[in-house]
């Protein structure tokens, strides 16, 4: 698609046939075109590249580029999937699509997975979930005891560490997601859904191909006295 | 070429409706059966005739109403060539047919379908969303005219004002929803509307006068109309001369038929006022006793819908957890750290979109959907703590159960289709709380109130801490606290003030 328009807009440097896009993800060509406006904003808000670097992102989430924060530093080395330092349109739309209401909750799972695999070493340690614990803490302001901080974690780890040695494997997690699966709502954006409402301006720039042409057949299917009438209104 | 037949995952059936720009076609949603109609408009037509805005527009305003009287739109494709706006169908016809007969309407069905036409109106107001035409092209070639004679040119050429009976369609439970928002816009408080527009018949005086308006005082004239209309079964303000028919309307010139009631009488008379500030508004209109008769808010059926796609959620967990806690009697005495994670709000990447949604007129910081608080009780005490703050900011609530409240405003005398809130209580320890308090639709003056109130009551020992905390990012948090910490000492003085009384 696009090869056949001579005077092709400029796309930024990482960007993706929306078709192509679209089949790999729970998203539509056009919901992949809304994205794109989405994409556009955010990687053009700081830096005028077409590429979503790390202050866009926080931008982004809280507003603020300069913000330091545990969880976004992850969320964003988890969509940068090249690990080139930057988030391509690519990068983005799949990352999205697991946050999608449709998407396999394998895929979320595993996200979620890496997410909270602060040092990439696999596993899930004990360090890590208390350090997130404590993230999360601070950052809506409940002052806990450390006894208790260290029993959640505790408490929690035990839990899941069905194999005992230590850390906690994806299998493991998996396995704890499935008999509690409120822990990755957060991994669900039920405003996906809505991405094509909510970015309409995709409609000037769509390009794909008709999917219905005018319309021969439909009138043959409408071929009654009444809706021919109709249709000459 | 291409698949005839087929618009995405939508099979297309026969045409049920053609204008100028789009055509409107019946569908299936292969994937669940349900019928939907697609407007199709073609992309070119639009292009050339400068509208790509007004149907960008169209579709920001439609996604931001959700009210049982007001047609859904579910989704957008976009081709090269053509644009198709998924919506809801509705198979009931159209109110305009039902008012061809030139037969009035029962008393009953008139008023049900004035409630439900106010009850959307009231909803779209409070958005910030007013009902009206708009074509710019044709207003700027028109400029040079005469005041009247302009006026005359625009409301002929104008597509049709959207509250008036062709937009206003009936599901096939004789429901009213209104449909094709077209060419309504969304106004910002204090800028009256600088373009008339609209079809002759149901234009306000003030349209016609050319001096800038009001979109909500304008919107109630046309609801008068249809009011009127479907009483009498025909119009208040008819002419087949355009000059007279607009001297009639800026003289608010009608006649009652003799079987209207005093009480219909009053009412329409309270409309129709010339004077836009001096005429009935929405919120008076549902104060009326004639609308009362009967009455039920259109409010309640949204949120049950709502709450429904909630509860079926929360059965689902809850089974799915209850089958966990039947492996282990005793429930767990602390939280499980993975949920405490999962509610950081810093792993949530809504703040993303809601940023760019450009028509939520307030962008604030304050607009956060949710918010997560500690709390130093037991489970039960917060609890009891949250149900008195919503109680303080007068809302209604309802305990869904052990650990779940919803809130919502009160019937107050305005936008009492606007709020609704939730909030839930983990215990994180048998002595800590955490409380989510989410708002799934909403303005935002109730939600921060009841926002100070929880704060207040739940636990200010953090507060010395938070202002330490010079944290930019926090700012928005920073602005809470500090209003609850005036509330906190105008309370301290109050109840002080009591218990001076007392003394």
């Amino acid at each position: 698609m696009g090869c056949c328009y001579s005077k092709k807009v400029s796309r930024a440097p990482g960007y993706e046939d929306p078709t192509i896009l679209a089949s790999e993800t729970p998203f539509t060509v056009s919901e992949v075109e809304a994205l794109y406006e989405l994409f556009k904003k955010l990687s053009n808000s700081i830096n005028n590249d077409g590429l979503i670097h790390k202050e866009e992102l926080q931008l982004a989430l809280f507003r603020n580029s300069k913000r330091k924060n545990l969880f976004a530093d992850r969320i964003f080395d988890v969509f940068d999937i090249k690990r080139n330092g930057v988030i391509e349109f690519g990068e983005f739309v799949r990352s999205l699509g697991v946050f999608h209401p449709s998407a396999p909750v394998e895929d979320k799972i595993k996200f979620a997975y890496r997410l909270y695999d602060l040092r990439q070493t696999g596993f899930i340690e004990r360090e890590e979930l208390k350090e997130m614990v404590l993230a999360l803490l601070h950052e809506s302001d409940i002052i806990l005891s450390d006894d208790v901080v260290e029993a959640i974690v505790d408490k929690t780890f035990s839990e899941t560490d069905t194999k005992g040695d230590g850390k906690i494997d994806l299998d493991e997690f998996a396995e704890m997601v499935k008999n509690h699966p409120m822990l990755i709502k957060n991994m669900t954006l039920p405003y996906l859904k809505d991405i094509t409402l909510a970015f309409p301006s995709f409609i000037l720039n769509a390009e794909v191909e008709n999917i219905e042409e005018d319309c021969s057949e439909i009138v043959r299917m409408d071929y009654r006295p009444g809706a021919q009438e109709n249709k000459h209104l | 070429m291409g698949n005839v037949r087929n618009v995405g995952k939508y099979q297309l059936c026969g045409t049920i409706g053609e204008g100028t720009f789009a055509k409107v076609k019946l569908a299936k949603n292969t994937t669940n059966a349900q019928k939907v109609a697609i407007k199709i408009i073609d992309k070119q037509m639009i292009i050339t005739n400068n509208l790509m805005y007004q149907v960008q527009r169209e579709i920001r305003t439609m996604k931001l109403l959700n009210h049982p009287n007001i047609v859904r739109i579910h989704e957008v494709i976009a081709t090269k060539a053509k644009i198709y706006i998924v919506m809801e169908h509705v198979a009931g016809g159209r109110l305009s047919d039902k008012l061809s007969y030139s037969k009035p309407l029962s008393e009953e069905e008139a008023r049900k379908y004035f409630q439900q036409l106010i009850d959307a109106v009231e909803y779209c107001h409070c958005r910030g969303v007013y009902h009206r035409d708009l074509k710019v092209r044709q207003i700027k070639n028109q400029r040079k005219l005469p005041i009247l004679e302009q006026n005359i040119k625009l409301t002929q050429n104008v597509m049709p004002y959207f509250v008036q009976p062709e937009n206003l369609l009936l599901d096939n439970k004789g429901n009213i929803k209104v449909s094709d928002f077209g060419l309504s816009t969304l106004q910002k408080p204090g800028n009256l509307l600088l373009t008339a527009c609209g079809s002759p018949c149901y234009v306000g005086p003030e349209l016609l006068r050319n001096k800038g308006y009001e979109g909500a005082a304008a919107d109630v004239w046309t609801c008068g109309v249809i009011l009127f209309e479907m009483l009498a079964g025909y119009l208040p303000f008819d002419d087949d001369n355009l000059l007279n028919l607009y001297r009639k309307i800026l003289g608010a010139a009608y006649e009652c038929p003799r079987w209207f009631t005093p009480s219909q009488k009053k009412l329409i008379s309270r409309i129709f006022n010339q004077v836009p500030n001096e005429r009935i508004t929405v919120a008076e209109i549902m104060e009326d006793e004639w609308f009362q008769i009967d009455y039920k808010p259109a409010v309640g059926i949204d949120f049950q819908e709502k709450s429904n796609v909630d509860n079926v959620q929360a059965a689902v967990d809850s089974v799915q957890e209850g089958a966990v806690h039947k492996v282990i009697p005793q429930p767990p005495r602390f939280i499980n750290a993975f949920k405490l994670i999962s509610m950081s709000r810093d792993l949530d990447l809504t703040g993303m979109f809601e940023g760019q949604a450009s028509l939520q007129t307030k962008t604030h910081d304050d607009n956060k959907k949710r918010i997560i608080l500690g709390s130093k009780f037991t489970i039960s005490e917060t609890m009891q703590k949250i149900e008195r703050a919503a109680q303080d900011a007068s809302l209604s609530i309802e305990r869904m159960d052990n650990c779940k409240i919803r809130m919502w405003s009160r019937l107050k005398s305005k936008c009492r289709s606007c709020f609704d809130l939730s909030a839930e209580v983990t215990e994180v320890a048998p002595t800590d709380c955490v409380v989510e308090i989410s708002k799934s639709t909403g303005e935002l003056g109730a939600y921060q109130e009841v926002l100070y109130c929880c704060i207040l009551l739940l636990d200010i020992s953090f507060l010395a801490s938070y202002f330490q905390n010079t944290e930019p990012a926090n700012s928005n948090r920073k602005t809470v606290l500090q209003k609850t910490v005036k509330l906190a000492d105008r309370r301290n003085m109050q109840t002080s003030s009591e218990a001076n009384v007392k003394g």
